[in-house]
């Protein structure tokens, strides 16, 4: 596909916000925004970049959206991890009903392949287990929880390669002392759930660490 | 990181069916007939209108329901070809979206605490096709102006077309959103600090009562009442009460 996007020159209103670093985090990089954008438009269609930059904030708000919903979910069932199942819920709800059905399979496959995963890296358990202990001291708990349904390899690299960046020494934010044993999440029948599924939850430990933003405030939704 | 998957089949709409639309000739007997696409109560009584307004107005119905017959199908299109490119998939390590960043946006709200593994892998499909159909929305609008460069305000159209991206409103400038529903964009009533300004001044002198009756079907029944959003959007009643009461996006 011919790149031919280019600026159609007319002043950017949010240019100052977007340039800001610790703004920038608040959305998805517009290079990957433009790049998809591209995908749903004629070959010699151009795009302005305000509005590369427009559907960079829908994007963020059509996260926070769904992660919202997903969120009260959770709390109202007194859960504390969101996973695929819930935002596939929230979408429902809140209109995006579409979306679902191609999802489904989406994460249908990705879970047979993590439970793929999950068994060939059966011998690797225990050092992913070591490397997890040491890199994040307060997930160890977590991690030792779970034991049982033995961390699968690439989880264990997506969770470090993940928390080095974001997380390397920062403190976690609201999490509970006490490590609580995950709750059943068989609570969904909207489709068979693989057992690689339950590979997720080896990596819990490392999404302890949070970053806030003050610019989004949702803390009194109902 | 590369996308894995293939370009999307457009069916491209190079021409507006204006020619179509122009010499079309208005039946007496057609009176009787109320706008199937258009709700009653948003237009004056047919039988009231002169006869040269009949003849407009039939003109406007036509060419509404001719473009609302090619979104549909593009939409149909679109979700065809998204079903086929998942059962495609089988590499997710590679996404079209960085996972971290949309950990940290899932984080941002401070009522978040803990998010699985597969949610972000879930986010980075759903984000993709979520940029791809309101791309695919927006051009809509960009075709109808006659244009080829997507701008701002053809996203805005697509927001203020589509009763599920209601949670969108606040991001488009109030201005976006007037200058849709007015159907032209008066440039001096621009304010300087907004995007490019739309070239609405190069429609065909008879698409503008087209823009005229949707601009007045919204400020009826809102979003509601467009064609296109109702016809689509039948299961819409799920969800009638949006839970998101306010979502100020600030620095």
């Amino acid at each position: 596909m011919p790149d031919s996007d280019n600026d159609s020159g007319g002043p950017s209103n949010a240019g100052g916000e977007l340039s800001s670093p610790r703004e920038q985090d608040r959305f998805l990089p517009i290079a990957n925004v433009s790049r998809i954008m591209k995908k749903a438009l004629p070959a010699n269609a151009k795009i302005s970049k305000d509005a590369k930059e427009t559907v960079q904030e829908c994007v963020s708000e059509f996260i926070s959206f769904i992660t919202g919903e997903a969120s009260d979910k959770c709390q109202r069932e007194k859960r504390k991890t969101i996973n695929g199942d819930d935002l596939l819920w929230a979408m429902t709800t809140l209109g995006f009903e579409d979306y679902v059905e191609p999802l489904k399979h989406y994460l249908h496959k990705f879970r047979e392949i993590e439970g793929e995963r999950a068994a060939a890296s059966a011998g690797a358990s225990g050092s992913q287990q070591q490397q997890q202990q040491g890199e994040l001291p307060r997930g160890a708990a977590n991690a030792a929880g779970y034991a049982g349904y033995g961390a699968p390899g690439s989880g264990g690299m997506m969770m470090m390669m993940m928390g080095q960046p974001m997380y390397g020494g920062s403190q976690p934010q609201q999490q509970p002392p006490p490590p609580q044993p995950p709750q059943q999440q068989q609570q969904h029948q909207q489709h068979h759930m693989a057992i690689g599924g339950r590979g997720g939850f080896g990596q819990q430990g490392g999404g302890g660490g949070s970053s806030s933003s003050s610019g989004l405030g949702r803390q009194d939704r109902a | 990181m590369e996308p894995s998957s293939q370009p999307q089949p457009m069916m491209g709409v190079g021409s507006q069916p204006y020619p179509a639309a122009a010499p079309y000739v208005p039946v007496p007997g057609s009176l009787a007939v109320p706008p199937g696409s258009q709700p009653a109560a948003a237009f004056p009584n047919p039988t009231q209108l002169s006869a040269q307004h009949q003849m407009v107005y039939q003109q406007a119905q036509q060419f509404h329901q001719q473009l609302q017959q090619q979104q549909e199908q593009q939409l149909r299109e679109f979700w065809t070809t998204q079903m086929d490119e998942i059962k495609q998939a089988n590499d997710f390590k590679i996404h079209t979206l960085p996972l971290a960043r949309i950990k940290k946006i899932m984080k941002a709200d401070e009522d978040v605490r803990m998010i699985s593994a597969e949610a972000p892998v879930v986010f980075a499909k759903a984000c993709e096709v979520f940029i791809l159909e309101l791309t695919l929305r927006s051009w809509m609008h960009t075709e109808e102006n006659k244009r080829r460069t997507l701008q701002k305000n053809d996203i805005a159209a697509a927001i203020t077309r589509t009763d599920i991206y209601d949670f969108l409103v606040d991001i488009i400038p109030r201005d976006e959103m007037k200058e849709e529903g007015l159907g032209h964009n008066p440039i001096v009533g621009l304010p300087p600090a907004m995007g490019a300004p739309a070239d609405h001044g190069s429609h065909p002198y008879y698409y503008v009562p087209a823009q005229q009756v949707q601009g007045a079907g919204m400020m009826y029944g809102g979003q509601q009442g467009h064609p296109v959003t109702y016809m689509w959007q039948t299961p819409q009643g799920q969800a009638a009460e949006p839970p998101e009461e306010e979502q100020q996006q600030s620095a």
